[in-house]
C-alpha cells in the first residue's frame, strides 16, 4: 500500500502551548483511519494544519507526493484534501444542493467572459454541476432535499450535507472531525456506513477524529493517539485497546493497571 | 487564614504603597515612557529627514526649520495624542467586550464637545463664568460632558445594539453607522433650532487666563503653549489614571473583564453581561464625551461634524496600538498624534505634498498597520475557533 | 375543505379575481394610466402641488415592482414594462422634464446600488467607499472633456463628445483597475476592518482629487472640472421629439434640453439594463455561488476550495466597474463635477438603498434606489416646498390647530437626509435585516434531472476536466 498522507515532526504553538508537537503520522491510501485523544489533544489542530488554515512552525506535510507547507486552504483542497468541520459550517442560507455546487469550486472552470456570455462550455459546465451535486445528495441519503435552505434541516442531515460537499471536489482524501458528535446509535451506525461507502464506493482515502469508541473501534483500520499534542500511540484498534499509555490518557494514571476490556467499556461511555 | 501575615499596620502601609505604585505611579510613568519614547522616535525621525532632504525648497534649511520647530511639534503631539487615545479607549473596551466597532463613538465624542460648549457658553451667557475658578470649571465641563456622552452611549447600545447581539458581525456595524448619521443630523437640527447656527464657538476668549499663552523657555528660544494644551494633557492624564483604576482595581472593572474574556461564561458565573455592557458603554463614552470637551477647548469652534476625522484617527490608534487592548489605545494614540504633528510641521517644506494630504497620511497609516501587522503594536486578543 | 369558507368572504372572492390574469393585467394598466395621468395633469402653481407630486410620482416608478409581482403571463410583463419605460415616462418627460431627470437620476443610483449590492450583498464585503469608483468614472470623462484649465486641456488632450461611448467602456476598465489596486491590499481583512479602511479609501480619492490642481492639474482642485462634454444627440432622436411635440400639441422651444435628455435617460436604461444581466448571470454562477458561501462563511469557503482573495477581488472589480460606467454617465449629465459630489454620506446612502431593498437581490436592489432616491430626491425637497407654501399662505393644520409659519424655518425636512438615512438604517437593522424584497434562494434541483444521462460519481470521474491544482495561481 502507498502512503498518501505522510505528515513527519510537525509542530505548531500557540504562545506558550504546543498544540501539536513533533507529531508523525503516515496514511495508507484508501484506509480509514482515525485520529482519537483526549480533549486539547490538538486533534484538531492537526486538521487546521493539514488544510492550511494554521501555518505549522516545523515538519512536513506530504500528500500525494507533493508538500502541502506553504498552501492555501483553497490549493489544499485543489490538491484533493477535502474537510469538515467539527461545528458544523455549512451555508447556512444557501440551500442544500448550492452547498454541495460550492463545494465543487476547485474543479471548475472559472471563467469571468464565459460567465457573462453563457458560452456552450459554460452551460455543460453548469449542468454537469448540478447533475452531480444532486447525485451526490443522493449518495449521502438526502436525495429531495435539495432545494431546502440548509439551515432548516435536521442537525444530521447537515453533517451529511457537510460530507457531500467535501465530496464534491473530488478529494482523494477527506477530513471528518467528530463527524457522528451529537448522533444516537442508529445515526452513528448509519454514519458508519456513509464512512464505508465513501471509501468502498468512490475510493477515497477517509480520516476521521472522533470519540465515539464504537465508530472509532468499529470502523478504524489504523487508530492514532494524540495527547497534550504529542503521538502516544498508534496501531490497529485492538493494538490501541491494549495500550497503557492510551488508557492512562483516557482514564488517567490509576485506571492503566485496569483489564483492557474495563477499559474498553469505559471509554465507550 | 493560617498562614502566617505581617501586622495590621505594615499591611495597609504595604499595600497603600502597593496601591499608589500600581494605580497611580505605573501608569504616569507608563504615560511618560510612551510620550518621551514617540518624541524621541520621531525627532530622530526629522532629523533624518533633513539628512535626506537638507533643502527641500530653495533657500528653506530643512535642519534649521526642525530645530525651530521642534518642541513646538512636540508639544502639539502630545496634546492630540491624548485627545486621540482617550477617543481610541472607547473603541478599544467596546470591542473588548462586544468584538464590534462602535463606528458611532466619533459621534458621542462630538456630542461631548457640543456639551462642553453648551455648558460654557450657558454660564458665559449668564455673565459668571470669569468668576469660576479655572479648576473647578474645567472639571465642571469635562464632567457633565463626560455624564452625557456617557449616558448617550449606554442609551444607543441598549437601542440600536442590543437586540442585534448575536447577529452576523456587519448588522450591528450598520446600525451603529445608522446612529452616527442620525446624531449627525440630530445635532443640527437641535442647535439650528436653539441657536440658529451650527458653528459653535467656545467662549474661551472671554477666560483671561485661558487665551494667554504660556511661554516655556526651551534652550535659547521660547515655547508658546496655550493654556488648553496644559488642559488637554491634564485632563487626559487624570481621566486615564481614573479609567486604569476602575479597570483593574475595582469590583465592576473585574466583572468587565471577565465579560471580554468570555461573555458566556462570564454570565453563567453569575455576572450580569448586560449590565457590564452598559456600564463598558458608559466607560467608554464618558472618555469620548471628556475627550469631546477637551478638544474643543483646545480648537475652540465645533460643530455636528467634528466627531468624523477625529473619531476615525483614533480608531487607527486603537488598531495601532492593538484593539481591544487598553494600553494599546494610549500607546497608538501619542504615536498617531505625534506623527500627525511632524506631519504637520514637515510636509509644508515638501512642494506637491503639503499639509492637505496629513489626513491621507493618516488613513495611509491605518492600511499599512493593518495590512502588516493587523494585532497592533501591542497585540490584540481576537480568536476564532475553527 | 377548509378553505371553502374562506375563500367566499368577498375579499378572498376580490383577492382570486384580481389573481385572474386578464383582470390583473387591466388593473395594472389602469393603474399606470392614472397614475400618468394625475401627473402630467398637475398643475405646478397649486398649493398642494408639491404633495400631490409626492403621492403620485412614486406610483408610477415603483409600477415595475407591481408589474413583475402581479400575477399576469411573462411576455406581458415584459410588454406592459417596456411601454412605460419607451412609451409613458417620454411622454411624462416631454410635459415636465423635471420628473425625467428625477427618473435618470434615479436610474443612476440603481445602477450603484446594484454595483454595490455584489460588493456588500453577494460576496459581503461592506465596502463604506464605494462612492470613490463613482469617482473614477466621473473624472475619467471629466478630464477629458472640460473647459477648465487642467493639463489635458493646455496640452490639448480633449476629446469630443462623440467619444462618451468609448468612454464608458473606459470607465468600466479604469474603475476595475482601481479596485483591484485597492482591493490587493485590503481584501485579506477581516470584514470591519476592510469597512473602515474603505471608508479611509473614499476619503482620499476625495481628498486627492481635491488637491490634484497642484503642481500639474489634473483635477482642477475644489473648484471642479466644468464644461464637461455630452454626447452629441443622434438627429433621430432630436427630429422623433420634435415630432412626437408636434403631434401632442406642445412648444417645440425646449426639444434641444429635452433630447439631451431623453437621450440621458435611455443611456441610463441601456446601462442599467445591462447591469442587470450581468448580475443576474454572475448570480447564477459559480462565481456568484463562491461570492454568497464567501458571506456566509468565510473559513469553510476557503476550506472548500474557494480562493478567496480572488473571488474578493473579482466582486471588488464588478463593483467598481459598475460605479465607473455609472460615473462617465453622471460626469456628462451633470456636465460639472468636483469633489464634493463623492462624500461619505453618498457612499452611506447607496448602501441604505441595498439594506432597505434587500441584500443580496438585484430586484432588492433596484427596489431600495428608488425608494431611498424618492426618498431623498423628492419627498424631502418637496416636503420642505410644501411647507414653505403653506408658510406663505398662513395654513393652519386643523384640529391641532398649529400654524405652518410656526414651523422653525431651520427644520427644513430637505436638508435632513442624514437624519433620515440614519434611522433608516436603524429600522431595517432591527426589523427587517433581511430587507424589503428579500431573494428568496433558487431552486434547482428537480429543475433537472431530467433528459440527462446520469453521471455517476465515482473518483475517475470528474465534474469537468479541470487540472487539480488549477487553484494553484
Amino acid at each position: 500500500m502507498t502512503i498518501i498522507l505522510d505528515v513527519r515532526d510537525l509542530t505548531k504553538k500557540f504562545g506558550g502551548l504546543t498544540a501539536v508537537n513533533n507529531v508523525t503520522i503516515g496514511i495508507e491510501e484508501r484506509s480509514i483511519s482515525a485520529i482519537i485523544g483526549p480533549n486539547g489533544a490538538g486533534k484538531t489542530t492537526l486538521f487546521n494544519l493539514l488544510t492550511g488554515i494554521y501555518k505549522p512552525d516545523s515538519g512536513t506535510m506530504l500528500f500525494n507526493g507533493r508538500s502541502l507547507i506553504g498552501l492555501r486552504p483553497d490549493q489544499v483542497n485543489a490538491a484533493g484534501m477535502a474537510r469538515t468541520f467539527q461545528s458544523i459550517r455549512l451555508f447556512p442560507g444557501m440551500t442544500v444542493l448550492e452547498n454541495v455546487m460550492v463545494g465543487m469550486h476547485s474543479r471548475l472552470n472559472i471563467s469571468l467572459p464565459a460567465t457573462l456570455l453563457r458560452t456552450p462550455g459554460f452551460q455543460i459546465q453548469e449542468k454537469k454541476v448540478k447533475q452531480k451535486a444532486s447525485d451526490l445528495l443522493r449518495f449521502v441519503g438526502l436525495a429531495g432535499k435539495g432545494d431546502e435552505v440548509s439551515r432548516n434541516l435536521p442537525y444530521g442531515d447537515q453533517r451529511r450535507i457537510e460530507i457531500a460537499r467535501a465530496l464534491a471536489s473530488d478529494p482523494k482524501l477527506i477530513l471528518l472531525d467528530e463527524p457522528t458528535a451529537g448522533m444516537n446509535p442508529q445515526e452513528s451506525a448509519a454514519a458508519m456506513g456513509l464512512f464505508r461507502r465513501v471509501r468502498d464506493e468512490l475510493g477515497i482515502t477517509v480520516v476521521l477524529i472522533e470519540h465515539d469508541m464504537k465508530v472509532v473501534m468499529g470502523i478504524s483500520e489504523h487508530i492514532t493517539v494524540l495527547d497534550y499534542g504529542q503521538k502516544i500511540a498508534e496501531g490497529t484498534p485492538a493494538d490501541i485497546r491494549a495500550n497503557p499509555r492510551v488508557i492512562e490518557a483516557y482514564l488517567g494514571r490509576r485506571a492503566a493497571g485496569t483489564t483492557e476490556q474495563e477499559v474498553s467499556a469505559e471509554v465507550e461511555l | 487564614m493560617l498562614d502566617a501575615r505581617p501586622t495590621v499596620g505594615a499591611v495597609s502601609l504595604r499595600s497603600l504603597a502597593e496601591w499608589i505604585y500600581r494605580f497611580i505611579l505605573f501608569p504616569i510613568g507608563q504615560m511618560f515612557v510612551f510620550v518621551v519614547g514617540a518624541a524621541v522616535v520621531l525627532t530622530l525621525f526629522a532629523y533624518g529627514l533633513a539628512l535626506l532632504f537638507p533643502e527641500p525648497r530653495p533657500n528653506i534649511v530643512l535642519v534649521d526649520q526642525v530645530n525651530r520647530q521642534l518642541p513646538g511639534m512636540i508639544i502639539s503631539g502630545i496634546t492630540t495624542g491624548f485627545v486621540y487615545a482617550m477617543i481610541a479607549l472607547g473603541y478599544t473596551l467596546v470591542y473588548g467586550v462586544l468584538k464590534f466597532i462602535n463606528f458611532a463613538h466619533s459621534e458621542i465624542f462630538m456630542v461631548g464637545s457640543v456639551v462642553g460648549f453648551e455648558v460654557m457658553r450657558r454660564l458665559d451667557d449668564a455673565g459668571n463664568l470669569p468668576f469660576w475658578n479655572p479648576v473647578l470649571l474645567i472639571m465642571l465641563i469635562i464632567l457633565v460632558a463626560m455624564l452625557f456622552s456617557g449616558l448617550l452611549a449606554v442609551a444607543i447600545e441598549r437601542i440600536a445594539y442590543r437586540p442585534l447581539r448575536g447577529a452576523p458581525r456587519l448588522v450591528p456595524l450598520i446600525s451603529a453607522i445608522g446612529i452616527s448619521f442620525f446624531l449627525i443630523d440630530f445635532v443640527r437640527a437641535f442647535q439650528a433650532i436653539t441657536r440658529n447656527d451650527f458653528n459653535l464657538t467656545y467662549p474661551t476668549n472671554d477666560l483671561e487666563w485661558l487665551r494667554t499663552p504660556v511661554k516655556l523657555a526651551i534652550g535659547e528660544g521660547t515655547v508658546n503653549v496655550r493654556p488648553t494644551q496644559f488642559v488637554v494633557v491634564l485632563g487626559a492624564v487624570v481621566t486615564l489614571i481614573a479609567l486604569n483604576y476602575f479597570v483593574n482595581g475595582t469590583k465592576l472593572g473585574r466583572g468587565i473583564r471577565a465579560v471580554s474574556q468570555d461573555m458566556t461564561t462570564a454570565g453563567l458565573m453569575g455576572i450580569n453581561v448586560n449590565r457590564m455592557v452598559s456600564l463598558t458603554f458608559f466607560v467608554g463614552g464618558s472618555f469620548g464625551g471628556a475627550a469631546g470637551a477637551l478638544f474643543g477647548m483646545n480648537v475652540g469652534t465645533v460643530t455636528p461634524f467634528v466627531g468624523f476625522i477625529p473619531g476615525i484617527k483614533a480608531f487607527t490608534a486603537a488598531v495601532l496600538g492593538g484593539i481591544g487592548n487598553v494600553t494599546g489605545a494610549l500607546l497608538g494614540g501619542l504615536a498617531l498624534g505625534m506623527i500627525e504633528a511632524f506631519l504637520n510641521g514637515l510636509l509644508v517644506y515638501f512642494p506637491a505634498l503639503g499639509q492637505r494630504y496629513t489626513d491621507v497620511f493618516a488613513f495611509s497609516v491605518l492600511i499599512l498597520i493593518l495590512i502588516f501587522r493587523p494585532s497592533g503594536l501591542l497585540g490584540e486578543r481576537v480568536d476564532e475557533k475553527v | 375543505m377548509a378553505t371553502k369558507s374562506v375563500s367566499q368572504s368577498p375579499w378572498m372572492n376580490v383577492r382570486t379575481t384580481m389573481r385572474q390574469p386578464v383582470v390583473a393585467g387591466a388593473l395594472l394598466v389602469a393603474y399606470i394610466l392614472a397614475a400618468l395621468l394625475i401627473l402630467s395633469n398637475l398643475d405646478r402653481g397649486s398649493l398642494w402641488f408639491p404633495l400631490y407630486s409626492t403621492l403620485a410620482f412614486p406610483a408610477l416608478v415603483l409600477s415595475p415592482f407591481i408589474i413583475l409581482a402581479s400575477p399576469v403571463r411573462t411576455p406581458l410583463k415584459v410588454i406592459l414594462v417596456a411601454l412605460l419605460l419607451f412609451v409613458a415616462i417620454p411622454y411624462l418627460g416631454m410635459r415636465d422634464s423635471s420628473y425625467l431627470e428625477l427618473i435618470i437620476q434615479i436610474c443612476i443610483f440603481a445602477g450603484l446600488a446594484l454595483g454595490l449590492n455584489i460588493v456588500v450583498g453577494f460576496a459581503g464585503l461592506l465596502d463604506l467607499g464605494y462612492i470613490a469608483f463613482f469617482a473614477v468614472g466621473a473624472y475619467t470623462w471629466a478630464m477629458f472633456t472640460s473647459q477648465a484649465n487642467t493639463v489635458f486641456n493646455i496640452n490639448g488632450w480633449l476629446v469630443s463628445g462623440a467619444a462618451f461611448y468609448g468612454f464608458i467602456f473606459l470607465g468600466v476598465v479604469v474603475a476595475a483597475v482601481v479596485g483591484i489596486l485597492l482591493g490587493l491590499p485590503v481584501l485579506r481583512l477581516r470584514g470591519d476592518y476592510l469597512a473602515i479602511v474603505t471608508l479611509g479609501f473614499g476619503e482620499m480619492i476625495r481628498v486627492i482629487a481635491n488637491n490634484l490642481d497642484k503642481p500639474i492639474n489634473f483635477t482642477n482642485g475644489s473648484q471642479g472640472l466644468f464644461d464637461v462634454g455630452r454626447p452629441p444627440v443622434p438627429p433621430l432622436l432630436y427630429n422623433s421629439v420634435v415630432g412626437a411635440e408636434a403631434m401632442l400639441g406642445f412648444p417645440i422651444a425646449n426639444a434641444t434640453p429635452l433630447s439631451q435628455q431623453l437621450l440621458f435617460y435611455f443611456i441610463a436604461i441601456g446601462i442599467i439594463a445591462l447591469i442587470i444581466i450581468v448580475a443576474r448571470r454572475l448570480d447564477n454562477s459559480p462565481i456568484g455561488r463562491a461570492w454568497t458561501a464567501i458571506r456566509e462563511d468565510e473559513v469553510a469557503a476557503i476550506a472548500m476550495g474557494v480562493p478567496l482573495v480572488r473571488m474578493k477581488l473579482m466582486a471588488f472589480a464588478m463593483g467598481a466597474s459598475f460605479a465607473g460606467a455609472i460615473g462617465v454617465l453622471y460626469g456628462a449629465k451633470q456636465t460639472f463635477v468636483s469633489p464634493e459630489s463623492f462624500s461619505l454620506i453618498q457612499s452611506i446612502s447607496i448602501l441604505a438603498m441595498v439594506i432597505v431593498g434587500g441584500i443580496g437581490g438585484i430586484r432588492g436592489a433596484l427596489f431600495g434606489a428608488v425608494i431611498v432616491t424618492l426618498l431623498n430626491l423628492l419627498v424631502l425637497k418637496n416636503l420642505s416646498l410644501q411647507i414653505n407654501a403653506l408658510r406663505n399662505v398662513d395654513f393652519i393644520v386643523p384640529i391641532i390647530n398649529f400654524h405652518i409659519r410656526d414651523w422653525p424655518t431651520q427644520l427644513e425636512p430637505a436638508k435632513y437626509e442624514r437624519l433620515i438615512f440614519g434611522l433608516l438604517l436603524i429600522v431595517m437593522m432591527i426589523f427587517r435585516p433581511a430587507g424589503l424584497l428579500p431573494e428568496p434562494r433558487r431552486k434547482m434541483e428537480l429543475l433537472e434531472a431530467k433528459g440527462e444521462e446520469p453521471v455517476t460519481v465515482t473518483a475517475e470521474n470528474p465534474v469537468v476536466t479541470a487540472q487539480p491544482d488549477a487553484g494553484k495561481a
